[in-house]
């Protein structure tokens, strides 16, 4: 089993490495502790201090806070449960006009409005573009990635967290409480 | 363990040993098929293999026996693919060699395309459902084939050969083979039927038989290749590539047998089948994350006043690709396509069988890179299409056609990639992590070829795409295909031996890979010159692309790569532009004033043509072609690009002055002198921190969009027709979809598109 120390690992995360490293990583037998390792380093490197349950992009982490799991950007900006996709409470910009779609695409390399929007959901934070969605109008926002959190860390780490909390989508409980009008 | 020697009889024809001999061992096929399933359902492991005895007690030689295995099935694609001289095969590549037990169950592989080794062995589990073991009968040197996606293919250019490997008397295994044909006897010329309304216009069917015996293809079988495909002498090239390949295993596994015993070598090809399926659990445990994972996608076929076929196909189709993943506590991943929208009455639908096949493709392209072979499928679980759908057509359309089956099965495939790349993220094993992928338009000729004879086929440009951005690095360009990992566009002066066409161009495509923190590595164009023929036929077809929307692919804040458009011109002034040695059409230019709408003149000039599409008539000389093939997705903001980066994709003229200030947000400058770029860091800093402040007071609450948004549903404001008939029928096909979608939006129950 291979075994990486961690500032090689950081170097390979930050694209250090020299790609004949990286293949040679790639090829070996993967490294059991990375995971420990990975959230070891991300952890020094935001600003706060609640504890990464698991990263789930770029900026974006599950994190303890108090009693709750909550996802958090890497600038400090609170999304909320877990379990409810994150996007609700983004800042949203819509790209549904050729004059819209100019912006990024002209000409040939421009997408039919009227077939697909361009969603960029922002960081109300900092401002990252955490992620962007080419969808038709209709389709509800992508819930990339809803983790396991308690079987993940109960049963493939070996090591419970303290307060178990039902696997379960919670996306449209938050909508039921939303009104449809506008005031 | 008791070996043989290898003797001058081990060199002997396999076909006589396997006459020479022994009985067959007790048990029909279908008995031991059934035990297979009983044994994995009490145990968990394939075959009941609780224990891999061989690996266990002789790891060397279990090892050693997989390299002489793999190395057979990697000679058989050699030997195959230079016997059947033809440009696919012989140049391309695409194809592929396999072993199988009695049973079916893949056990190695050859390189090449890996979506085939599922295919082959369902293919040939049906023969043992449909009681062939009794009628015809499996005897040794009988050559079973088959095209036909009702009964194992996925679509009839792909021709499934499969040969049974006796010893003794005994059926000790399979060998199989796939080759793309050049051309199938679809409706129209090529390999690439996108545009069959139908089964019936699917091309000539091989339909799960017997084509030969004593190691022969049958003569009727090959006067059948002669009247129903066009270009027959690559199509029975191709045939007998495959035969030679597949012998060529047999041969060879029959030595391996003497050699080892064939004891030993029945224990090894199922320990190898469990052990793979061992390795594609531990895989998972160790780098991804139980939970669900969702990524929709959509896919276009804009056809509405198109030169088509029949009238029904005077129409714009949009597919709906949804994919949702989902890895339990032990580490099974189950993949799911609620929601899909319906069968299209174009050569675009595809079965479970295949998706299936599919899926074990993108599993070896992102998770399991050892061992490949069946054992997988033990540990991925695809749950039934929704009926009726492109992924499952035929409970609504028996006659549904599949001439380019994979067309929406790729750009699907396309979100596995970025699936395990999030769960790859997770658990840091950020070497791992991919973006989408690219797409696969392609480019098929026919007509007079420069030597005078008719001619059908697809060039390999699509088949060498750039790969997708990963989380730490830009992907490689031009290095990579969805379906196969040996990506491989072929070379041009060979391409302009088998068509009429001269390269003016095969250039890397700026920005072709999407724009984000790591972009996607880059497509290239093929600008085409039409000479030495009376006409032919340009088809730019569909084998997985999107010319209407974009790939749903903006993975932690990139932006998409653009759709896939081509272009071409006919009744030029190139002949003139050539004599006064002026320069010529050598690249595509830039999207909004294209270089072969300003560069050139001609009588009919097409600069933005949306695909798939056949040309109204035939080109000809000094006509041109300019073939854009995609690059693929980018990853990450594309503020934090590193400047390193962009100004190196400046200077070597991959980056567009205007992406990287509008879209990457630096402040760059060229130098007329040394012809270099430099960027302004402290600039580029204060603009990018700008941009970010820009985007929070443009974007709004989610939630106020949501309301508005949702009044717009309600109204179909500014919904092509094609959006509405998909939803209507991904509603109607997976009604729990449906539910779904009409909560989030508090649509009221009745509400339909």
């Amino acid at each position: 089993m291979a075994q990486y120390d961690v500032s090689e690992i950081e170097r390979l995360i930050d694209g250090q490495l020299s790609w004949t490293r990286v293949q040679e990583i790639m090829k070996d037998a993967k490294d059991a502790d990375r995971f420990e390792k990975w959230v070891a380093i991300l952890q020094k490197r935001v600003p706060w201090k609640e504890k990464i349950l698991l990263p789930l992009t770029t900026a974006l982490f599950i994190v303890r806070k108090g009693e709750k799991r909550i996802v958090k950007c890497r600038c400090g900006h609170e999304f909320g449960d877990y379990r409810v996709n994150w996007k609700l409470e983004a800042l949203i910009h819509v790209r549904e006009t050729e004059e819209q779609l100019r912006e990024v695409y002209r000409g040939s390399e421009q997408p039919d409005p009227s077939w697909i929007q361009i969603r960029e959901y922002i960081c109300p934070g900092c401002g990252t573009q955490l992620e962007v969605e080419a969808v038709p109008r209709g389709c509800p926002p992508d819930f990339e990635f809803l983790p396991d959190l308690d079987t993940f860390y109960r049963e493939w780490l070996g090591r419970p967290l303290p307060d178990e909390v039902e696997f379960a989508d919670k996306t449209l409980d938050t909508i039921r409480t939303w009104r449809t009008d506008r005031r | 363990m008791q070996r043989k020697a290898i003797t001058k009889s081990g060199a002997r024809s396999g076909l006589k040993r396997a006459r020479a001999g022994h009985p067959a061992a007790g048990g029909t096929l279908r008995q031991k098929l059934e035990t297979n399933e009983r044994l994995l359902r009490e145990t968990g492991h394939l075959f009941g293999l609780e224990k891999l005895r061989r690996k266990e007690t002789d790891p060397g030689t279990y090892e050693a026996v997989w390299q002489i295995l793999l190395n057979i099935c990697n000679t058989a694609h050699v030997v195959g693919c230079r016997v059947s001289s033809s440009p696919i095969a012989a140049e391309g590549g695409d194809a592929l060699w396999s072993l199988h037990l009695p049973t079916g169950e893949a056990v190695c592989t050859s390189r090449g395309i890996v979506s085939h080794p599922g295919l082959l062995s369902l293919l040939l589990r049906s023969y043992i459902e449909s009681g062939y073991e009794d009628n015809p009968g499996i005897r040794p040197g009988d050559i079973f084939e088959n095209n036909d996606p009702h009964f194992g293919g996925i679509h009839s250019a792909d021709f499934q050969t499969t040969v049974p490997i006796f010893a003794g008397g005994k059926l000790i295994a399979w060998a199989a083979s796939v080759t793309h044909v050049m051309d199938a006897g679809f409706v129209l010329p090529g390999s690439i039927g996108f545009m069959n309304p139908d089964c019936f216009s699917d091309g000539v069917p091989v339909v799960a038989e017997r084509v030969g015996e004593n190691d022969r293809f049958y003569p009727w079988y090959e006067k059948r290749m002669r009247s129903r495909t066009r270009v027959p002498d690559w199509t029975m090239g191709d045939a007998r590539g495959r035969l030679a390949g597949c012998l060529t295993i047999r041969e060879r596994v029959l030595a391996l047998v003497e050699k080892y015993g064939l004891d030993f070598f029945e224990d090894v090809s199922r320990e190898y089948i469990e052990d793979s399926r061992r390795y594609a659990v531990s895989r998972v445990r160790t780098q991804a994350t139980p939970g669900r994972i969702r990524k929709s996608n959509f896919k276009d076929l804009a056809m509405a006043g198109k030169r088509v076929l029949l009238p029904q196909q005077n129409v714009d189709c949009l597919f709906n690709l949804p994919l949702e993943l989902t890895i339990d506590r032990s580490a099974k991943v189950a993949i799911s396509l609620r929601g899909a929208s319906g069968w299209v009455p174009f050569g675009e639908n595809i079965t479970p069988n295949a998706l299936v096949s599919g899926m074990l493709n993108a599993y070896s392209h992102m998770v399991g890179f050892d061992m490949f072979n069946w054992g997988a499928v033990a540990a991925w679980r695809l749950e039934d299409p929704p009926l009726g759908s492109w992924a499952n057509p035929y409970s609504a359309n028996y006659f549904a056609a599949s001439g380019v089956a994979w067309a929406p099965a790729v750009v699907w495939m396309s979100s596995l990639y970025e699936a395990f790349g999030r769960l790859y993220w997770s658990r840091g094993f950020v070497e791992e992590v991919a973006a989408g992928g690219a797409t696969t338009m392609t480019a098929e000729f026919s007509g007079v070829n420069q030597y005078g004879l008719y001619t059908a086929g697809l060039t390999l440009e699509q088949a060498c795409n750039g790969g997708p951005a990963r989380a730490i690095a830009d992907g490689e360009t031009s290095a990579w295909c969805i379906y196969t990992p040996n990506a491989d566009f072929g070379n041009a002066e060979v391409s302009e031996l088998y068509y009429p066409v001269v390269y003016l161009g095969r250039n890397l495509e700026p920005d072709s890979g999407g724009y984000g923190k790591f972009r996607g590595g880059l497509g290239h164009t093929a600008v085409w010159l039409v000479k030495n023929t009376s006409g032919i036929e340009y088809q730019c077809g569909c084998a997985g692309i999107r010319s209407k929307v974009c790939g749903n692919h903006g993975m932690f804040g990139a932006y998409p790569t653009w759709p896939d458009r081509a272009a071409y011109a006919s009744g030029t002034n190139l002949k003139e532009l050539a004599e006064a040695h002026r320069p010529l059409l050598h690249e595509r230019g830039d999207p909004e004033r294209p270089t072969i709408g300003k560069d050139i003149k001609a009588e009919v000039i097409e600069p933005n043509c949306i695909a798939p599409f056949v040309t109204p008539g035939q080109l000809h000389e000094w006509d041109v072609i300019v073939h854009p093939v995609s690059g693929s997705q980018a990853l990450g903001d594309p503020l934090e690009r590193d400047l390193e980066l962009i100004r190196k994709d400046l200077d070597d003229g991959l980056e567009r002055e205007r992406i990287a200030s509008e879209v990457h947000g630096v402040v760059a400058h060229f130098d007329e002198k040394t012809k270099h770029w430099s960027l302004d860091a402290a600039a580029t800093q204060k603009k990018r921190e700008a941009m970010r402040a820009q985007r929070k007071a443009r974007g709004v609450p989610f939630r106020e969009w949501w309301q508005r948004e949702r009044e717009k549903i309600l109204v179909k404001e500014n919904m092509a027709e094609a959006v509405l008939a998909m939803w209507r029928s991904s509603m109607q096909l997976s009604p729990a979809y449906a539910d779904e979608l009409r909560a989030f939006w508090k649509l009221p129950d009745n509400f339909g598109f």
